[in-house]
């Protein structure tokens, strides 16, 4: 079984990429239509995931995570440079293979934080609710670390070592209704604590709202 | 040569080039006409005056922080209530602060300095309906017009630095040098103010970045997945 991490670059002038960005349906349908093959998508342990980062002003990425070897041609037709840049698929087993319990890495990860509640008191069902203020949004990634298989470091000053940014309420149509979501941005500093955890959450993501751009995590060497 | 450098920042401006009838646009920056006219109204020269000396000043204008556009959209009925107006989209910037220097004489500029500080005419960044949030005059500095709007301090406030990346190019708009390479062309050299009959030259315009400015404050825009599986 394996896994590819793939970056793909978009050509914000052009008017595809408006449209793939204005939208995450837009964007999942794009992913999604990818893989020829539905194990490519979609494995037992593993789905597709994707993240967009913007690492430099009108510099966006589409980073995707997924079982199979994408097949980007569409986007590069519709959002990218076709004579000039495609995308970079890369084997993501050997990272995942050399991970081990008390490694230390430096992550990015664009979630949706949420909680369950009742809408008034007698209300029948549930619901999720996005959770809006800066601390709860860095509590929950905190609280809910230990079950993905790591934990997030300390600063010196004895809080999370974590940064948020790009907190915002996304608000997309999806077939005659439309969908709200709260999204947040991590960076942090992590430490392994249960790597078999920790790979699933890497493979599978963390949080809700993996279909639209969210649960994503990814690693860098810390600096 | 000297430059009059200005803060020019508010909760709302608009900065009109090409606006025809019910929908009032703003540019994204300052225009000259604009800016030439405030600094007009601090002078207090009417609008039928000749603008004469103000004409030959250089213009240019640095995005500290670009704002957000927004529309309003507006209704209005006549006096009496019988008739109604056209209805109007007018275009503002939200929340944005640029750096602006005009460049030319230093006794025009120490002048204009002057008036700005005790305007003759209520100052305002391009609609009436827009006065500036502070003063608008950074005084007088010694030097080229180009190099001023490149290293002057950055005037974003903290929490849009804090949004930023650790490291920004600010985009300079200002008028281009005799045989310069000239970006675009914009109507919007002033030529005359008088309402009866209005005048604008076309004003051949030079967009450019700042050097990198350091934030320290900013968000890291380092993370890179793609290092540990090969690059």
């Amino acid at each position: 079984m394996s896994v590819y991490l793939t970056r793909f670059r978009i050509n914000t002038a052009r008017r595809g990429a408006r449209k793939l960005l204005g939208s995450p349906h837009t964007m999942h349908a794009a992913v999604r239509a990818a893989f020829a093959n539905p194990e490519d998508h979609e494995r037992e342990g593993t789905r597709t995931l994707w993240r967009l980062d913007a690492p430099a002003p009108a510099t966006v990425h589409l980073y995707v995570v997924s079982p199979g070897k994408p097949d980007l041609t569409h986007l590069v037709e519709q959002a990218g440079w076709p004579t000039t840049d495609t995308w970079d698929t890369r084997d993501y087993d050997g990272l995942l293979g050399s991970l081990r319990n008390g490694q230390r890495w430096a992550f990015r990860l664009t979630a949706n934080p949420v909680h369950n509640g009742r809408l008034t008191k007698d209300a029948k069902e549930t619901q999720r609710f996005g959770y809006l203020r800066e601390a709860e949004q860095a509590d929950w990634l905190v609280n809910r670390a230990a079950r993905h298989g790591f934990t997030v470091a300390d600063q010196d000053d004895g809080g999370p070592n974590l940064m948020l940014h790009r907190r915002q309420n996304v608000t997309f149509r999806r077939g005659n209704g439309s969908v709200t979501l709260v999204t947040a941005t991590y960076d942090g500093i992590l430490d392994i604590t249960d790597v078999e955890a920790f790979r699933r959450t890497l493979t599978g993501g963390l949080g809700h709202a993996k279909a639209y751009g969210c649960g994503l995590l990814t690693l860098a060497p810390v600096r | 040569m000297s430059v009059l450098l200005l803060r020019l920042a508010a909760p709302l401006q608009s900065w009109g080039a090409s606006s025809r009838f019910a929908h009032r646009n703003t540019e994204i920056a300052p225009t000259k006409s604009g800016v030439l006219g405030l600094l007009a109204a601090a002078r207090g020269i009417r609008r039928t005056e000749p603008l004469t000396e103000l004409l030959e000043l250089r213009f240019g204008v640095r995005l500290d922080q670009p704002g957000q556009i927004i529309r309003d959209f507006q209704t209005a009925r006549s006096l009496d209530g019988r008739d109604s107006m056209p209805l109007t989209y007018r275009y503002y910037l939200a929340d944005a602060i640029f750096l602006a220097g005009v460049s030319g004489d230093a006794e025009l500029l120490h002048g204009l300095h002057d008036a700005l500080r005790r305007p003759k005419f209520p100052l305002y960044l391009g609609r009436r309906s827009c006065p500036p949030a502070g003063p608008v005059s950074l005084g007088v500095h010694d030097g080229e017009l180009e190099d001023r709007l490149d290293t002057f301090d950055w005037l974003a406030t903290e929490q849009f630095k804090k949004k930023s990346y650790q490291s920004v190019r600010l985009e300079i708009i200002r008028d281009a040098r005799p045989g310069e390479r000239v970006s675009e062309t914009v109507l919007d050299e002033p030529v005359s103010f008088d309402p009866a009959h209005r005048q604008y030259a076309w004003r051949p315009v030079v967009r450019s970045h700042t050097d990198r400015i350091a934030n320290a404050v900013g968000v890291a825009d380092d993370h890179d997945p793609m290092t540990l599986v090969g690059g």
